[in-house]
């Protein structure tokens, strides 16, 4: 790859430790984001793609606890980093976006004094600049009137106003990662093409890599540059946008693609993938994915499949794709 | 964009019907005018007040002085005067300056103690929670009226300030529970979530970010508290473990309730004094409890 890379995840592990039993939530994951790049991280709900997010900011509460791997930004392992190293981190050089824009804020401060505090966290600004900054950054985003609204409560914004606002507050600090969990879900179609336009603009003025999570392949296939998908726990299959696109070669990718509804492919009915996500206290055996699977092997009960580069930057976790041991 | 510049005309449409923004205390007034029984509690509150402060210029005889004991009320005396011949309205003038005070300043201590003890507890959870909350059962299991008997009598000085600091470290448990469950309601919210994702550290997020939340929760609570601690103050008074040389209410019920078959006066009028700061605070803090609700909004 030509790019060199922002952010490396190798094998992170990231489990619950319940009385009930230890949730695999994050097995294994693999990931890569290039510098300026836009990586999308897709699945169904509950197979660890905020874990994932969560895991890069080391934000794991117990009875979570990253167990395994490394997490390597700008070449420096984020787990062996000091709390207050990563504090200087989150926020200065990473910063993520959450997916309720409403209740990500402070209900009881004014959004501008949000801003502000995220700036003075990070920035040695003067005081006076401060209030000068908050109203550029609010503008930038598209808040009318920003030296009015700044002074808002976040009661008073809409859904689609708040998500700009956090969007400001997570740039305002110039970060050099922008996770993006799900930043779309909870707003109206409508804006949610406002906030994809925004971070489009966004990235190029900053010069961001974004990760941006979602189950909307929709938002991913218009935004994105790379994509991985994630069954329970684990990173099914990666690759550049058009590769997965057309040529899906994970049963599960497959799955996921046919069961979206397109208007320019006519059909009867969307595909349904049958079966629910496994529980993660005890993931069945093999590939997680195949009691759900039509092309199930009886390798595929046995061993689990490793992620294998079958094209250019295109990589499966299938027996399909791979030698059969 | 377009989208843009079409929300910002919205925007500015809005703005012309609601063309002046309040500041939040301006919001909360105008929502606690609206309601006449908060207004109601205020006003009593303000007069208790008042009286206490200017019980010095405003009461019609000296402390000291003394004229014909056991007194009806008259118009000289309008409350009657007591056994030492005393004039009744002076007393509970003065009284109300004790009562307040212990009332206060008992509740400054509870909240101190709670918020801390509540906070430390909530946020960080784990063993500390535990241990902290464990002690707190304890206190809450332990009789409260015998509790503050044994420890008062453990001083050997008799003074307002003992009771009020005896009350004050027996009174948090309630307070630091609610503090508690609130921190813990709070710490998983997204806004601390998105603070903590900024890289803030643990105790700005305490004391910045979810302390102002449950503010109004305090002040309403601790506006509860302040009659029960007058009222714990006169109990303690009235079985004989409280500070005589105070002019407190307390002391005057406890002066009072002897001569009471043929004095009704002298028990009566501190007793009023007292059911009304009451009914006082109970209703200012109701009131208040709606009032501090950011996200509605007063007509």
């Amino acid at each position: 790859m030509s790019k060199s890379l922002l952010l490396n995840i190798n094998n992170l592990k990231t489990y619950f430790v319940l009385a009930e039993g230890v949730v695999q939530a994050v097995d294994g994951v693999h990931l890569e984001i290039g510098k300026e790049e836009v990586l999308g991280l897709v699945g169904e709900s509950g197979c660890g793609k905020s874990t994932v997010a969560l895991s890069i900011l080391r934000l794991i509460r117990p009875p979570g606890k990253i167990v395994g791997g490394e997490i390597l930004f700008e070449g420096e392992d984020l787990l062996r980093k000091s709390e207050g190293e990563m504090r200087e981190i989150r926020g200065g050089k990473i910063s993520m976006v959450f997916q309720n824009p409403t209740s990500s804020m402070n209900p009881v401060y004014t959004v501008g004094s949000q801003i502000a505090e995220a700036i003075k966290l990070h920035q040695d600004v003067q005081k006076h600049q401060i209030k000068e900054k908050v109203v550029e950054i609010l503008h930038k985003v598209g808040i009318p009137d920003p030296s009015k609204r700044m002074e808002d409560h976040p009661h008073e914004y809409s859904g689609g106003m708040c998500q700009r606002a956090m969007t400001a507050m997570a740039l305002s600090c110039n970060p050099k990662l922008l996770i993006a969990d799900e930043p779309t879900t909870n707003l109206d179609v409508t804006i949610q093409a406002q906030i994809l336009d925004l971070m489009r603009t966004l990235r190029k003025d900053f010069g961001a890599s974004i990760l941006l999570i979602g189950h909307n392949l929709g938002v991913i296939d218009e935004f994105c540059d790379k994509v991985a998908v994630m069954y329970a726990g684990k990173v099914v299959e990666s690759s550049d946008i058009t590769t997965i696109f057309k040529k899906p070669k994970h049963p599960y990718t497959q799955a996921l693609l046919e069961s979206i509804p397109r208007l320019d492919v006519e059909k009867e009915r969307l595909r349904i993938i049958p079966g629910t996500v496994p529980r993660l206290i005890d993931p069945p055996a093999g590939c997680r994915f195949h009691p759900r699977c039509e092309y199930a092997m009886a390798v595929c009960r046995e061993q689990e499949p490793t992620l294998v580069e079958i094209g250019r930057g295109h990589t499966v976790a299938c027996f399909l794709h791979t030698s059969k041991v | 964009m377009t989208s843009l510049s079409d929300e910002k005309s919205r925007e500015e449409a809005e703005e012309v019907v609601e063309p002046s923004k309040a500041t939040r205390l301006s919001i909360v007034w105008r929502k606690l005018k609206a309601s006449k029984l908060a207004v109601f509690g205020f006003g009593i509150i303000v007069f208790m007040v008042m009286v206490a402060l200017l019980a010095p210029v405003i009461a019609p005889y000296d402390l000291r002085w003394t004229g014909y004991s056991s007194r009806p009320p008259s118009m000289e005396h309008l409350f009657g005067t007591d056994a030492m011949g005393r004039d009744m309205l002076t007393l509970v003038m003065y009284g109300a300056q004790t009562s307040l005070y212990v009332g206060i300043a008992a509740v400054a201590l509870e909240m101190l103690i709670a918020l801390t003890i509540g906070m430390i507890s909530g946020y960080f959870g784990g063993i500390v929670d535990e241990v902290l909350m464990r002690f707190t059962d304890l206190i809450l299991t332990l009789p409260t009226l015998p509790l503050l008997l044994v420890t008062v009598v453990l001083f050997e000085e008799r003074s307002i300030h003992i009771l009020v600091f005896v009350m004050g470290i027996f009174g948090w448990p309630f307070m630091a529970r609610v503090v508690r469950s609130e921190f813990l309601t709070l710490r998983e919210t997204t806004f601390v979530e998105a603070a903590r994702s900024m890289g803030a550290t643990p105790w700005r997020i305490i004391l910045r970010h979810i302390l102002p939340n449950i503010l109004s929760t305090i002040i309403v609570i601790g506006t509860m508290d302040i009659p029960w601690f007058i009222f714990w103050e006169a109990t303690l008074t009235f079985l004989g473990f409280g500070d005589p040389s105070a002019a407190s209410w307390g002391v005057l019920l406890e002066r009072g309730y002897l001569p009471a078959r043929s004095a009704w006066w002298i028990i009566t009028f501190p007793g009023l004094a007292l059911f009304f700061t009451s009914l006082g605070f109970n209703l200012f803090g109701d009131g208040l409890r709606d009032a501090l609700d950011v996200t509605t909004r007063g007509r």
